[in-house]
């Protein structure tokens, strides 16, 4: 710390939590951040402008105030050019939020990795405050009053990810018995700013409440049933409770506690003191689009018997049920925050994030593709045929095209390749199988990797691919050339946006 | 005379009947023999003007002296238009591959020749690709056409009656293997049409010609110099 100025070294900035906690750290007049951004270093500088703006903050202006020192590097390998020294607090709050380990080494490599490589410069360059950002679902299925303790033994993770962040955890916490004072902040799922709705990234309940406007959409294009008595049995308690927090109150908190002085090491829950049963949210939803029926039910995932409603509302998958836990509450220095009274997350805050995330076509409209000017290389074809597609598909305008009735194979070359075979009926996605798969395809589309990136992401329209390219059509041309249209209109409706493809989070 | 001469290629505005289309106008800079219109397949087929075989044709037309014209029916690419009711039309043109507005593309085709005319005054060569060949068939009545050139037409989905109302030199371009219909059936259709004609059946070129670009326009080019419609080197 120099004439009063705390320099704080932040990771994850660029990302949904990190970008609101840099705004809540440059609230703090003498706070410089350094800024760590994954290389290119252009594009992410371009992206978190993006970001920043939408909260009315100005990069460059910051940049040139020198509050904001950007920093290129990655985790774990790619941090010799960061200098740690001089750095008052590290706020480590970047990491990878992949559920389960899928061969490429995540979320294990960033997140365990990662975080020691951090740990072991912080320590080098003398630096004797070390923040983490885990999750509250680092206890795994434990229940019961958890209190804001380090967990001293693996508690009963339910995914790589929970191991991940609990081994992240143990060597912070080793850190902090060793070289400086260790503060572990663990929030539960963030969601919407509660002031505006806004959110930068929709995945843990904004799948529900997405899969919930597929059931009311389908409703609005006519079928038969009273969209008030729909027969939907919803996996669930109704009095478990959802742990949400919005972005904004988690970020605040967080900036806070680092920002705090501290003589020991410690843990904070950065957790709802009073959540949302699933009844409330039920109950919210149904008001919000204007259906009802659904009822709690202790069957199990997944529904052998179910109806054409369940089909089309578990069509995102488990929606992230998991989550919604009974019996689990949150020892909290946090929850003082909140004012008697108030809720974090209330019936108007939830309104206004399911307004902005509609408004924003869930997170995926035009303006947000523009903030990813560069073109993709790596979608990931299995994330885009096995969860991009079945979540996107019902909410696009190829649900409207009710005459559509087909079997589709893709079969996506190259080393990230492979093949799937999706089932519409009457504009449904109804499944889609990675191969080897029962159906029988009556086309097939054959395309490249790079071809895919390039279709999915708006760069290149189909038929380009396929009259001026590499891409081939098997089986029932004339229907295979009649889908590409359909195609395209989807594509230019729900373009992959992300610079690399998101997998689910909590 | 073999001409080797600059190319220029404009990106044109057309004054459809009740919409803008865009086109690209391709012509040498040094005179010219003839003109040429290229109506390119069905806009819901993934019919554009920069398809690979009216790319192709242009590239192989214009240095041999044709002012070539090719365009995007209404709706596409930057034409004006297209239909409202997405979803409807999307899921009766699935069901039974016919879209109710059809005609106006066929309104969109006429457009085209006649901005061709203004730029250029001499008779027109009229080639359709696929729904192209339905599209200048239906205006024959109306266009003074120098020749007709027919690359895969699909005569299994639409009527070709007015072909005989024109008496200009015809060539039909079709592949061995086209999916809208079967070898024998093109040949059985070809025989039915009016005379003159001539029918060159393309090996492995399937519907699209992918790859086999060149012996397309090569056969084209054949069939102008011909009938005295390019210069003869
Ligand atoms: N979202 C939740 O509901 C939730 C709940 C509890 C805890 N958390 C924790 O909060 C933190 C932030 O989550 P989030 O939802 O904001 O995730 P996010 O939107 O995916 O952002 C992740 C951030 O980490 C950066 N990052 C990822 N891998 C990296 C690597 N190898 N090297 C350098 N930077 C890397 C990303 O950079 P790029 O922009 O370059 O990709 C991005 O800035 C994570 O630690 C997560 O475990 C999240």
């Amino acid at each position: 710390m120099t004439d009063g100025r705390v320099e704080v070294l932040l990771t994850g900035a660029s990302g949904f939590l990190g970008h609101y906690l840099l705004a809540e750290l440059l609230a703090y007049p003498n706070v410089r951040c350094h800024v760590l951004l994954r290389s290119p270093m252009s594009a992410s500088a371009v992206r978190l402008d993006g970001l920043l703006a939408d909260i009315g903050l100005n990069l460059s202006a910051l940049i040139a105030e020198k509050r904001i020192v950007p920093v290129e590097g990655g985790l774990p390998d790619s941090l010799s050019g960061v200098d740690f020294s001089g750095i008052d607090v590290v706020l480590h709050a970047a990491g990878n939020t992949t559920f389960h380990a899928n061969g490429s080494g995540e979320p294990m490599k960033t997140n365990v990795d990662g975080t020691r490589a951090m740990l072991t410069l912080a320590a080098d360059a003398g630096v004797d405050r070390f923040v983490y950002v885990s999750t509250a679902y680092v206890c795994g299925e434990q229940v019961g009053h958890l209190p804001e303790a380090f967990y001293p033994t693996l508690p009963p993770v339910r995914n790589d990810y929970e191991h991940s962040k609990w081994e992240a955890e143990r060597l912070v916490w080793e850190w902090g018995g060793q070289q400086g004072v260790a503060t572990i902040c663990r929030p539960s799922i963030l969601f919407g700013d509660s002031r505006t709705g806004r959110a930068s990234a929709m995945k843990g309940l904004y799948l529900v409440a997405k899969a919930t406007e597929i059931l009311a959409r389908a409703m609005d294009s006519g079928r038969e049933t009273d969209r008030h008595q729909i027969p939907l049995r919803i996996l669930g308690r109704s009095d478990a409770t959802c742990n949400v927090v919005p972005i904004d109150w988690a970020a605040r908190q967080i900036a806070g506690i680092a920002m705090k002085p501290a003589i020991e090491s410690s843990v904070y829950h950065v957790t709802n003191p009073d959540p949302p049963t699933h009844d409330e949210i039920k109950c919210w939803l149904e008001e919000y689009f204007d259906i009802a029926g659904g009822r709690f039910s202790g069957a199990k995932w997944p529904l052998q018997d179910a109806n054409h409603y369940e089909d089309l509302f578990y069509s995102l998958g488990n929606i992230c049920l998991e989550y919604f836990r009974h019996g689990l509450t949150h020892e909290s220095r946090c929850a003082a925050s909140v004012l008697g009274g108030h809720r974090l997350l209330d019936r108007e805050a939830f309104f206004r994030c399911m307004k902005y995330a509609q408004a924003t076509n869930w997170c995926r409209s035009r303006s947000e593709a523009e903030v990813f000017p560069a073109p993709i290389r790596n979608v990931d074809s299995k994330w885009y045929f096995e969860s991009f597609l079945p979540e996107s598909v019902p909410l696009s305008v190829v649900a409207k095209v009710n005459e559509l009735t087909a079997i589709v194979r893709y079969t996506i070359t190259g080393s990230d390749g492979g093949s799937w075979v999706s089932r519409f009926d009457r504009g449904r996605l109804v499944e889609t199988q990675s191969t080897p798969a029962t159906l029988e395809p009556e086309f097939e589309y054959r395309l490249s990797c790079e071809d895919l990136a390039d279709v999915v992401t708006c760069h290149r329209p189909l038929q380009d691919v396929f009259f001026h390219g590499s891409a081939e059509m098997f089986g029932d041309v004339e229907r295979a050339l009649k889908m590409v249209p359909i195609i395209g209109e989807f594509i230019k409706e729900f373009p992959v946006v992300d610079r690399e493809c998101p997998v689910p989070v909590c | 005379m073999l001409i080797e001469t600059a190319i220029t290629e404009e990106n044109v505005r057309i004054q459809g009947q009740d919409r803008m289309l865009e086109g690209i106008l391709s012509y040498p800079n040094d005179g010219a023999c003839s003109s040429a219109l290229i109506a390119g397949p069905h806009p819901f087929l993934g019919g554009d003007m920069r398809n690979n075989v009216v790319s192709a044709l242009l590239k192989a037309l214009v240095p041999q002296g044709v002012v070539s014209l090719a365009f995007n029916y209404g709706g596409v690419g930057g034409s004006e238009g297209g239909p409202t009711d997405w979803p409807a039309v999307m899921s009766n043109f699935w069901k039974d591959g016919t879209f109710a507005e059809e005609s106006d593309w066929i309104e969109d085709t006429r457009s085209a020749v006649a901005a061709l005319r203004q730029w250029c005054d001499l008779p027109p060569l009229l080639i359709g690709y696929s729904f192209g060949c339905w599209a200048i068939v239906s205006n024959l009545q109306e266009l003074r056409a120098s020749a007709i050139v027919l690359i895969s037409p699909n005569f299994k989905q639409h009527a070709f009656d007015q072909l005989s109302e024109c008496s200009a030199p015809l060539l039909l371009i079709h592949s061995d293997s086209d999916f809208t219909c079967s070898l024998s059936e093109v040949v059985a259709w070809a025989d039915s049409i009016r005379e003159p004609r001539k029918r060159v059946q393309l090996a492995a070129g399937e519907h699209f010609f992918r790859g086999h670009e060149a012996k397309v326009s090569g056969t084209v080019l054949d069939f102008l110099k011909g009938h005295n419609i390019l210069w003869t080197d």
